[in-house]
C-alpha cells in the first residue's frame, strides 16, 4: 500500500475501534463475553502497529516519498476563513517515526496486558474504548503537521487521560485525581494556545514545517516569547516543575493506564513538542537554559521524593518525573538526539516497570503499599526477573537501554559546557539506582510482610499479562545497544540528524559521544555512581542474612533519617513531597479560594444586585400601577372626565391668556 | 338674554354636567344609560343652537342633530342589551360589582 494511505490509517484505525467499542461494546460484552469486547480494539491497535512500523521503517530509511526531511499528507482545508486557513494533514519524518514506534508498540502490549489485568472489572469494554481513544489522540498528536491540530490532539490526550485516571470514578480519590490532572494540565495549555496565537499573528501560518522554516525572520524577543509559551504547554503535559503535582496522583488510574499514558507515551508529548520545535528553542539560548534548569530541578526533586514513598506506583511515578526531567535537561543543553533516545528507552523500560508493578499488585490482591510486600521474588518469578531487568535498565548499568541514553545526556551536557546539569544529572543517576533497588528490595527481597490471609494466594499473573512483560523486556535490553551503538555516530543519530540539523546549526555543535578519552571516564563514573546506589539499596533493603538484619532494617532506615536535624528534615521533606501539594493547597485552594469566594460575593451582590435591583424597581412600579386598572367602568369614566377637564383647563390657560 | 346663544349653551352645559355626574355617581346600570342619554341630548342641544343662531351652519346643524339622534337610539339599544346580558349573568344591576374588565 502506498504511504499516503498508510499514514492516515495509523490514526483512523484506533478511532474506528473507539467508535465501535463505544457503540456496541456493552452489548458485545453482555452477549459474547469480555474477550470478544476487547477483540476489535486490540485488532485495531495491532493493525495500526503494523501500519506504523511500515511507515516508520520507510521514514527512517528515507524511502521514496520521505527522503531526508520527511513527507507530509494534506487531507482538507479545516478552517478556510479569509487569511486564516488551517489545513489538516499529517507529517512523518524520522522523529515522528521514533514516536510512532514507542507509542504503537507499547500501546499494543498494554492493550494485550489489559485483557488480563482488567478481566475482573465490569467496565471492561469502557476501558478498551478509552484506551483506543487515547491511542488515536496520541497518534494524532505525533502525526499532526499543524500547531492547531497538535493542540486539538493535546487536549484529546488530556481528555483520555482524565477519563482513564478517573476510570474507577466511584472512588473519591480517583475522581479527585482525574480532576487534578485535568486542571493542572489546563494551566500549561493556556500558555501553549497563547504561543500558537503568537505564532499565527507573527508568521501567518500554523503549519509546523513552515513555521520552523520562517522562525528566523522574527526578532529575538518574539522568538523567546513563543518558545516560553510553547514550553508552558510542554511543562504541563510532561509534568515538569512546577506543574509536576498531577502525575503522582494520576496513579489512581488502572495500572495499564499508568504504564501507557503516564509513563511511556503521553507524558513524553512535552519532550516531543520541544524536540519538534527545536529550531525555535535553538534561536533563544536563554530559554534553553530555562528548559535545562526546569528539567534538572525536576529530576533531582522527584528522585529525592521517590526515596521515601511507600506506594509502589508512586515511586515509579516520581521516577518518571525524574526521567522526564533528564529529557528536558537534554533538550535544554541542545542534546536533541539524546533526549529522544532517552524518551524511547524510557518508554520501554518504564512501561515494563509499570506493567510489572501491576502484576505485583494483582499478585498481592490490590495492595500497593510496599511495606506490605516483600519476599515475592520466588512466588512471581517472571514479574521479578522482568522488573529486575527494568530496574537495571533505568539505573544505567550497561548494556541495557538506560545506560546508553542516560550517558549520552550526561556526556553531552558535560561537553556542551553545562557542568551543573552534568553534576546534578550524575547525582540523580545514583539516586535513581538507589530508589529503584529500594523498590525491588522492599517488594521482592527479604522476608514477606504480606497479609497472612493473602499470603497463600499469591500467584504469578496469567499469560495475557506475562507475555507482554517478556516482550517488553526484549527492547529494554536491546534498544540501547541497537540505537546507541556505535558510539560517536550512533544509529539513532543517523536517523534524526536531518530533523535536528537546523537546531544544531544554530546552537553548539552536537558532539558525538565516544567511548574513550574523556567520555570513557564519564561513563565509568556514572556506572560507578549507579552501582553505588544499587549497593546502598541492597545493603539497606536487600536480602537479609538471617532474621537479625530483617528486623533491624526499618530501624536502620530510621537511624539514618534521625542522624541529625538535617537528615531528619530531608527525610520529612521527601516523605511529604517537599510540601508542594500543601503549598498548592494553601496558595490556590485556601487563598485562591478565598479570593474567588470574595469575587463571587461581589458578583452576586454588587453586579447581580444592580441588575436585579433595576428589575425589581420596575416590576414593583408596574405592580403599583396595576392597581389603577380596577375593571370598574365608572373609574375609567372618571378618568376620562377628569382628563377632559384638565385638557380644557389647560387650553383655556394657554389660549385664553392671549 | 332670552334669545341669545349663550343661554342655550349654558343650559346644554348644565345638562351635560348633570349627565356626567349621573354617569359617574349612579350605581345602577340603567341609570347610567339614562345619564348617557342626557349627555347626548346636551350635545344635541348645542348643535341645534349653533345651527339656529349661525346662518352658515343652518343645514349642517340639523343634519348632525339627526345623525346624533339615530346613533343615540342605536347606542341605547346596544347598551341596554349589554346591560341585560350582564344582569342575567351577575344577577345585579349595580356596576360596581362588574369588575371582569380588570382581568
Amino acid at each position: 500500500m502506498p504511504y499516503d494511505t498508510l499514514i492516515p490509517l495509523i490514526a483512523i484505525l484506533p478511532i474506528a475501534g473507539f467508535a465501535f467499542t463505544a457503540l456496541f461494546g456493552r452489548r458485545i460484552q453482555a452477549q459474547f463475553g469480555k474477550l470478544a469486547a476487547s477483540a476489535v480494539p486490540i485488532a485495531m491497535v495491532a493493525l495500526a502497529w503494523v501500519a506504523a512500523m511500515i511507515v516508520a521503517y520507510g521514514a527512517i530509511t528515507g524511502a521514496a516519498p520521505f527522503g531526508e526531511h520527511g513527507h507530509g499528507v494534506t487531507f482538507w482545508q479545516w478552517i478556510p476563513a479569509g487569511q486564516f486557513t488551517v489545513s489538516t494533514g499529517f507529517f512523518v519524518d524520522a522523529l515522528t517515526a521514533c514516536l510512532l514506534i514507542v507509542v504503537t508498540t507499547i500501546g499494543l502490549l498494554v492493550h494485550i496486558y489489559s485483557v488480563g489485568y482488567m478481566s475482573h472489572d465490569g467496565g471492561y469494554w469502557r476501558f478498551f474504548a478509552y484506551l483506543n481513544l487515547f491511542m488515536f489522540s496520541m497518534l494524532l498528536l505525533v502525526l499532526a503537521d499543524s500547531f492547531l491540530v497538535v493542540f486539538v490532539a493535546w487536549e484529546l490526550v488530556g481528555l483520555s487521560s482524565y477519563l482513564l485516571i478517573g476510570f474507577w470514578f466511584p472512588r473519591r480519590s480517583a475522581a479527585l485525581a482525574s480532576k487534578k490532572a485535568f486542571i493542572v494540565n489546563r494551566v500549561g495549555d493556556v500558555g501553549f494556545i497563547l504561543g500558537i496565537m503568537l505564532i499565527w499573528t507573527k508568521l501567518g501560518t500554523l503549519n509546523i514545517q513552515e513555521v520552523l522554516a520562517q522562525i528566523g525572520k522574527l526578532d529575538h524577543t518574539t522568538i523567546s516569547w513563543i518558545a516560553l509559551l510553547v514550553l508552558c504547554g510542554a511543562v504541563g503535559k510532561s509534568a515538569q516543575f512546577p506543574l509536576h503535582v498531577w502525575l503522582p496522583d494520576a496513579m489512581e488510574g488502572p495500572t495499564p493506564v499508568s504504564a501507557l499514558i503516564h509513563a511511556a507515551t503521553m507524558v513524553n508529548a512535552g519532550v516531543y513538542l520541544v524536540a519538534r520545535t527545536s529550531p525555535i528553542f535553538a534561536h533563544t539560548p536563554e530559554i534553553m537554559v530555562v528548559v535545562a534548569a526546569i528539567g534538572t530541578f525536576t529530576a533531582i526533586l522527584a528522585a529525592s521524593i521517590a526515596f521515601t514513598q511507600t506506594d509502589i506506583k508512586r515511586v515509579l511515578a516520581y521516577s518518571t518525573l525524574s526521567q522526564l526531567g533528564y529529557m528536558f535537561a537534554a533538550l535544554g543543553v541542545g542534546a536533541w538526539t539524546a533526549a529522544i533516545f532517552h524518551l524511547m528507552a524510557h518508554g520501554f523500560f518504564k512501561g515494563l516497570l509499570f506493567l510489572d508493578s501491576g502484576s505485583v499488585i494483582h499478585a498481592v490482591h490490590d495492595e500497593q503499599d510496599m511495606r506490605k510486600m516483600g519476599g515475592l521474588s520466588k512466588k512471581i518469578p517472571i514479574t521479578y526477573w522482568t522488573m529486575l531487568i527494568g530496574s537495571i535498565a533505568i539505573s544505567g548499568i550497561p548494556p541495557l537501554a538506560g545506560f546508553f541514553s542516560k550517558d549520552e545526556i550526561l556526556g553531552e551536557a558535560f561537553k556542551n559546557g553545562f557542568l551543573w546539569v552534568w553534576a546534578i544529572g550524575f547525582l540523580v543517576a545514583g539516586m535513581t539506582a538507589f530508589y529503584m533497588f529500594r523498590l525491588i528490595g522492599l517488594t521482592f527481597w527479604g522476608e514477606s510482610r504480606v497479609d497472612p490471609a493473602v499470603e497463600p494466594e499469591i500467584h504469578e499473573s496469567g499469560r495475557w499479562m506475562t507475555v507482554p512483560l517478556l516482550l517488553l523486556a526484549i527492547p529494554t535490553i536491546l534498544v540501547g545497544l541497537f540505537l546507541g551503538l556505535p558510539f560517536g555516530a550512533s544509529r539513532l543519530q543517523g536517523w534524526l540528524e536531518p530533523v535536528f540539523a537546523p537546531a544544531v546549526a544554530l546552537g553548539k555543535p552536537e558532539q558525538a559521544f565516544a567511548l574513550f578519552g574523556i567520555d570513557g571516564g564519564l561513563i565509568l563514573a556514572s556506572v560507578a555512581v549507579a552501582s553505588l546506589g544499587i549497593a546502598l539499596a541492597w545493603r539497606l533493603f536487600g536480602v537479609s542474612i538471617g532474621p537479625i538484619q530483617a528486623k533491624s532494617r526499618p530501624a536502620t532506615v530510621n537511624a539514618i533519617a534521625n542522624t541529625n536535624g538535617a537528615t531528619r528534615f530531608l527525610y520529612r521533606a521527601s516523605l511529604n513531597k517537599w510540601w508542594f501539594d500543601d503549598l498548592n493547597d494553601l496558595l490556590f485552594i485556601q487563598i485562591g479560594g478565598r479570593i474567588a469566594y470574595g469575587l463571587w460575593w461581589f458578583d452576586r451582590n454588587i453586579v447581580d444586585g444592580a441588575v436585579n435591583g433595576t428589575g425589581r424597581v420596575i416590576s414593583s412600579a408596574g405592580g403599583g400601577l396595576r392597581r389603577i386598572q380596577t375593571g370598574r367602568v365608572q373609574n375609567y369614566a372618571l378618568g376620562i372626565a377628569v382628563g377632559l377637564i384638565v385638557m380644557a383647563a389647560a387650553y383655556l390657560v394657554i389660549a385664553g391668556g392671549k | 338674554m332670552s334669545h341669545s346663544l349663550d343661554a342655550y349653551l349654558i343650559l346644554a352645559g348644565i345638562l351635560f354636567a348633570i349627565g356626567t355626574f349621573g354617569f359617574l355617581a349612579r350605581r345602577n346600570a340603567i341609570s347610567m344609560l339614562m345619564s348617557i342619554e342626557l349627555m347626548l341630548n346636551a350635545v344635541n342641544l348645542t348643535i341645534i343652537a349653533f345651527g339656529a343662531f349661525i346662518a352658515s351652519l343652518k343645514v349642517q346643524g340639523s343634519v348632525i342633530a339627526l345623525i346624533v339622534l339615530a346613533v343615540a337610539a342605536a347606542e341605547a339599544t346596544v347598551g341596554l342589551s349589554i346591560v341585560i346580558a350582564i344582569f342575567r349573568n351577575k344577577k345585579t344591576p349595580l356596576v360596581d360589582e362588574y369588575d371582569t374588565m380588570r382581568d
